[in-house]
């Protein structure tokens, strides 16, 4: 089928709400991050500033500065909660593609936030610090902050471009040609937006009515402004796909505000006027409503057909599901109503499909094997046999290690085999008569024969031990005569026991008395 | 599958969700409730005995607080989020859809606690005299907050081992207000207040203090840990009497793992030792025993972060092998869809798999097939190495065991895929343990050209 399909449970709100409910947290979030890299890299350039002047040890704006980094870093983290949320709702195929392609950057995000965060905040909170202790913590939580944004484009601007998806994964997970020059451009862009939105903050909160540093801010907002003019041509000129003109003129919207915006700084700085709250604010709003606005309806375009796409397949999906769901429940229901906590269910749940339901190494999955199941109800061992194959696995076969049990389920599975099988129980006696010929000829046979790997002790020699299944130790692992008579006779499959077919039976059974009169 | 599948080297996706959300944990029980708490009851004894000392000592306990609050505690609770969105996209992604309302109410409640956080800092100074009461309700306010996000979460959480009647009724209540709702809210809580106050505490045992107005304060935290520490260890009880005996019998397992799991009196005597220090801790600062308390206090602490670490990590694996009861496994595959899977074929209906160019090819289906139904837990060469489980099989037993999985070891998913891939699968998985296959990118399940 190959079709990328929505999740199929049902979205909590209609479309239409949770794009638009999106679109309001995001230009929530987006302010305060802007607040949050503006006020970061004015009070590190003004810490810079203040240090190469001498001024270190007077009254210091970059720490009035950096102390609001607490609020708006707070704030644009909780307010970044809604529309990761509603994106995760509205765009689930295409933002979670995004993050899974970009996975490592994605999750290092936190650690950055993590490191930037603590070091601003001790930055702004201790009294003084060394300059250089001071320059490297900002330079590291600087660095830090101001990679974040670039993931989080990075992430959106993949997001936003399927067509790209497969290529990125072809290209080793990393962004092509022009879309790479998009992605640099646009974080660009939000720097500059960042400038603009902290130069503007700070200008109102923390200038304190300093002519100096009021005309410092307006600098710092008119470098922003400029900043965003040539980087938002670059963007434009790389946009994935040439935008509409109803694009255009939202975007117009914006431009023409930020260009406004930038008449009444170059007024304030050249008249020596301030500016007004009661001007600035709208226009703020003015310039970042239609550019997040455009950013939405480019995202829109490329991405509403493919959403229905998506929910259509899935819906397609869904049905061809339909019929495994009833099914798949009352699976559920029988899982939840068995309790590996005894050794019953454990044999019946965990070693029946080998072993098989009677223990006679006839499980429904024993014609897969080469190395056949032992047939355990044949079995007599001690219990500290029988425990170190069920923690330790034998290798060179399919039976695999059970320390996934603790020490006590292992015991009472056991315990369980002992009171259905014996199989701590004693060997019963050679169910045939011997004679005296036969039984002197099977202890030649097993000194020169068998004794070469199951050793004179029966407990195998060293060599044998190696083997893929090893030789079983016949001081304390046995099995009833029929059962060893039958493997004399015929061998064990894929092990290195070999039959012996040749030899008279009364010989064979000879070798079963040797060998079982060795358990201890 | 829906999503690209990427793994954390060496750790593996598990551990790297709970290194962040124990940490997150740690935090926003005993710091984000508790030492707030601790610091709201300080500033009202302050108050009402009129005592510099209680003020004091409440206003410089926030300012840490506070950094570690908005810088550690919020982020690394995004962070979970974060980090699920990227190793367990589907997982996520349907939770949210289960409990949309839960999740807006907390984000809501998340914006209100962060500006009444930030105002009772900055307002401190400011609200004094006739406003120092309002001041007060700010912080007693901020910990109701706190305990309501706690509410929210803990609704979700218990979801995940207890869904009651969800997976046939997918009602939104009966998933929220499960069984094992309320006695996981007070043991949360317990060990909220009772970390709290031990972290308190130490603060109180390590700065520079007034020696009366130590003894005082030590025997209040004293009070409180003890009073949280009995409540705790009942809604422990508690808790586990209502979880099903299904997921129950892994509890120790899952502490043990399987470097311990035949030496079970560790766990019962590590757990018991633990509770005995935090009783005693409570004893001595009762008594308003200086020195022995701070010789208990560090002790004290790591053993409540080790609890929570311990209950997390049974909490989430003893629900294993399901993600979302009765509709998701652990490997993000739906239940129904693995039947479907079966019968069908995983890897044909596999879009991530079909971009991948190369799906004649049986090693590049094995390492996919492995990536899709393993990889959640399993690594390659790292935690949990599925070299390590494997070793020792034959070619044909690792196929016995694939398709047995899931009876087998209980907390393990079926193998989602036909007869024809449990055979490439296996065949991949005997390679790669025999050395024959190696891995050139682990994170993103590429092997070695040449060597396949």
């Amino acid at each position: 089928m190959n079709k990328l399909i929505d999740l199929l449970l049902q979205k909590p709100l209609p479309d239409p709400l949770l794009h638009d409910l999106l679109f309001v947290a995001f230009v929530l979030h987006m302010l305060f991050v802007l607040f949050t890299l503006g006020t970061a890299m004015l009070a590190f350039y003004l810490f810079l500033e203040t240090w190469r002047s001498g001024k270190l040890q007077e009254s210091r704006w970059d720490k009035e500065v950096l102390r609001t980094f607490t609020v708006h870093k707070s704030l644009a983290v909780v307010l970044g909660v809604a529309p990761l949320l509603l994106i995760q709702l509205s765009l689930t195929v295409p933002f979670f593609t995004g993050v899974t392609l970009f996975a490592p950057y994605w999750i290092l995000v936190i650690i950055l936030l993590i490191i930037s965060f603590l070091s601003f905040d001790s930055l702004a909170h201790r009294i003084n610090i060394r300059p250089y202790l001071h320059l490297f913590l900002g330079i590291i939580a600087l660095v830090a902050l101001l990679a974040v944004p670039a993931i989080f484009v990075l992430v959106l601007v993949t997001a936003e471009s399927p067509d790209q998806w497969t290529n990125i994964v072809k290209n080793g997970y990393r962004l092509n040609g022009a879309l790479t020059f998009h992605w640099l451009f646009r974080y660009l862009h939000i720097l500059g937006a960042a400038l603009v939105a902290g130069g503007t903050f700070h200008y109102f909160f923390t200038t304190k009515g300093d002519p100096e540093k009021k005309t410092k801010m307006l600098h710092w907002i008119v470098a922003g402004i400029l900043e965003q003019f040539v980087l938002g041509v670059l963007v434009f000129a790389t946009l994935p796909k040439k935008p509409d003109y109803d694009i255009v003129i939202v975007m117009i919207v914006g431009i023409a505000s930020a260009a406004f915006l930038l008449w009444s700084v170059f007024k304030a700085i050249s008249k020596n006027i301030s500016l007004k709250a009661k001007l600035i604010y709208p226009l703020v709003v003015l310039i970042v409503v239609p550019m997040l606005l455009t950013r939405q309806l480019i995202q829109d375009k490329s991405l509403l057909p493919l959403k229905k796409e998506l929910e259509s397949n899935a819906a397609v999906y869904e049905k061809s599901l339909k019929s495994y769901s009833q099914p798949a429940l009352d699976n559920y229901k029988n899982d939840l109503n068995t309790v590996y906590d005894n050794g019953k269910t454990i044999f019946e749940k965990s070693c029946s499909f080998c072993h098989g339901p009677h223990a006679d190494g006839k499980g429904v999955e024993a014609s897969n094997l080469t190395v056949p199941p032992e047939a355990i109800a044949s079995v007599r061992a001690t219990r500290g046999y029988l425990y170190k194959i069920l923690i330790e696995g034998v290798p060179g076969t399919a039976m695999p290690y059970f320390g996934f049990y603790e020490k006590g389920k292992i015991n009472r599975l056991i315990d369980f085999l002992d009171s259905r099988l014996d199989i701590l129980g004693k060997l019963p006696p050679i169910p045939a008569a011997i004679s005296p010929a036969d039984q002197e000829k099977a202890n030649q046979i097993f000194s020169e024969n068998c004794a070469t790997c199951h050793g004179k002790d029966g407990r195998g020699t060293p060599e044998a031990k190696k083997f893929e299944p090893p030789t079983p130790d016949f001081t304390v692992y046995n099995l009833l005569p029929e059962r060893a008579f039958e493997i004399i006779s015929n061998g064990y499959p894929g092990t290195m026991m070999v039959s012996f077919s040749n030899l008279p039976e009364g010989v064979r059974w000879g070798l079963v008395k040797i060998v079982n009169d060795m358990k201890r | 599958m829906e999503f690209p599948i990427f793994q954390v080297p060496y750790l593996g996706n598990g551990m790297t969700i709970a290194l962040n959300a124990v940490l997150h944990l740690i935090i926003v029980q005993g710091i984000t409730i508790g030492v707030i708490s601790m610091i709201a009851l300080a500033e009202y004894i302050g108050f009402k005995k009129s005592s510099e000392h209680w003020e004091n000592f409440a206003k410089r306990l926030l300012n840490p607080t506070l950094i570690i609050v908005t810088g550690l505690g919020s982020v690394t609770g995004v962070g979970i989020w974060f980090i699920t969105s990227a190793l367990s996209p589907k997982g996520i992604g349907l939770m949210l859809r289960i409990f949309f309302w839960p999740w807006f109410v907390e984000w809501l409640v998340f914006a209100v606690e962060v500006i009444v956080i930030l105002l009772y800092y900055f307002t401190w100074e400011k609200w004094s005299g006739l406003k120092k009461k309002q001041h007060i309700y700010l912080g007693f306010g901020y910990s109701l907050l706190a305990i309501i996000s706690a509410v929210l979460i803990t609704g979700i959480l218990g979801f995940m081992l207890t869904s009651d009647g969800w997976p046939w009724n997918r009602s939104f209540w009966s998933a929220f207000f499960n069984p094992s709702f309320t006695p996981q809210l007070f043991l949360r809580l317990g060990i909220a207040f009772g970390l709290g106050s031990v972290f308190t505490s130490a603060y109180l045992l390590f700065t520079r203090q007034d020696p009366m107005f130590r003894k005082e304060a030590l025997r209040l935290f004293g009070k409180v840990a003890l009073v949280f520490l009995l409540i705790g260890l009942l809604s422990t009880w508690w808790y586990f009497s209502v979880v099903p005996s299904r997921f129950k019998t892994h509890a120790v397992f899952s502490v043990l793992t399987s470097h311990f799991s035949q030496h079970p009196e560790f766990f019962w005597f590590l757990n018991i030792f633990g509770v005995l220090i935090l009783a005693l801790f409570s004893f001595t600062a009762l008594t308003r025993s200086v020195s022995i308390s701070r010789l208990l206090v560090i002790p004290a602490i790591l053993f409540y972060c080790c609890f929570i670490t311990e209950y997390e990590r049974v909490r989430e694996f003893i629900r294993g092998p399901f993600l979302l009861p009765g509709y998701l496994y652990s490997n993000q595959v739906q239940l129904d869809e693995s039947l479907f899977w079966k019968e069908n074929g995983a890897l044909k209906n596999s879009y991530w798999y079909s971009q991948a160019g190369n799906s004649a090819d049986t090693t590049a289906q094995g390492v996919y097939l492995f990536a899709q139904n393993c990889s959640s837990c399993h690594t390659i060469g790292g935690l949990n190495d599925i070299k390590d489980r494997l070793r020792g099989r034959t070619e044909d037993g690792i196929y016995v065991i694939l398709g047995n999985t899931h009876q087998m070891v209980p907390f393990m998913p079926p193998f989602s895929g036909t007869e024809a891939e449990r055979r490439v699968l296996s065949t991949f998985l005997y390679r790669l343990t025999s050395g024959e296959i190696k891995l050139k990118a682990p994170s993103r399940f590429m092997f070695q050209k040449g060597k396949s």
